[in-house]
């Protein structure tokens, strides 16, 4: 397993840790459970797996590809669903003087990282074992 | 997702290692900057290289690019087909 094969099952652990905290801590703190999400600070981490090692290639020309297609792939997922929410949701959160709730904001943001790491993640994996990334 | 395969294209890396004295994946990974699973993704012809990483394995065996990697499209796989199937044809009659 390479670098860029841990990052990808670091930065899904880490989403998935979140969204079980923030969801454990509903009932206590309500809507300021939001403020675990603050545990996704924990994806910076990730650059620790890349720490040179004499003699050791940690990334080449096929990761490279298959990091930049999870990219291009993510972005796209995240821009989708970023602008189908703010267009279907609008209607519903706009509140008086169309105003927008704090929590709408803070769960935009949080959503939309969360999705482009997720997608991000599962789209180098599933590139990694299927053996793809040509160099075309 | 794209997922070309090797389009035609295979390669005797394998081959070639175990010619150069048994080199290991690894050593040879390390001799042309790449990582292993780069050479495994290779050997099973599931990945394409570059034009640079191609030249960096033909030289690290000694050969030219055409002998670690070999062109063969699906047109060309018909016809030699087609020309044995001849040949036999031929030799029973």
């Amino acid at each position: 397993v390479n670098p860029t094969q841990r990052v990808a099952w670091f930065n899904l652990i880490v989403v998935i840790s979140t969204l079980f905290l923030v969801l454990a801590l509903v009932p206590f703190l309500g809507q300021a459970s939001l403020g675990g999400m603050g545990t996704l600070g924990l994806l910076g981490f990730s650059v620790f797996f890349y720490r040179r090692k004499p003699g050791r290639v940690l990334a080449d020309e096929r990761d490279g590809l298959i990091l930049g297609r999870a990219v291009v792939i993510a972005y796209s997922v995240f821009w989708l669903a970023f602008v189908l929410a703010a267009a279907l949701l609008a209607p519903a959160i706009f509140g008086q003087d169309g105003s927008v709730p704090v929590v709408v904001v803070q769960t935009s943001v949080f959503g939309g990282l969360i999705v482009f790491i997720t997608v991000l993640s599962v789209a180098t994996l599933i590139q990694y074992s299927r053996g793809t990334g040509n160099a075309e | 997702m794209p997922n070309n395969g090797s389009a035609g294209i295979h390669n005797r890396i394998r081959r070639l290692r175990f010619d150069h004295g048994e080199m290991t994946q690894q050593q040879l990974a390390e001799g042309v900057g790449v990582t292993r699973q780069t050479i495994i993704a290779l050997e099973a012809d599931k990945y394409l290289p570059s034009l640079l990483l191609a030249f960096r394995l033909a030289s690290i065996f000694g050969v030219k690019v055409e002998d670690v990697f070999q062109y063969q499209d699906a047109q060309s796989v018909t016809s030699e087909d087609d020309k044995n199937s001849k040949k036999k044809t031929e030799a029973k009659n």
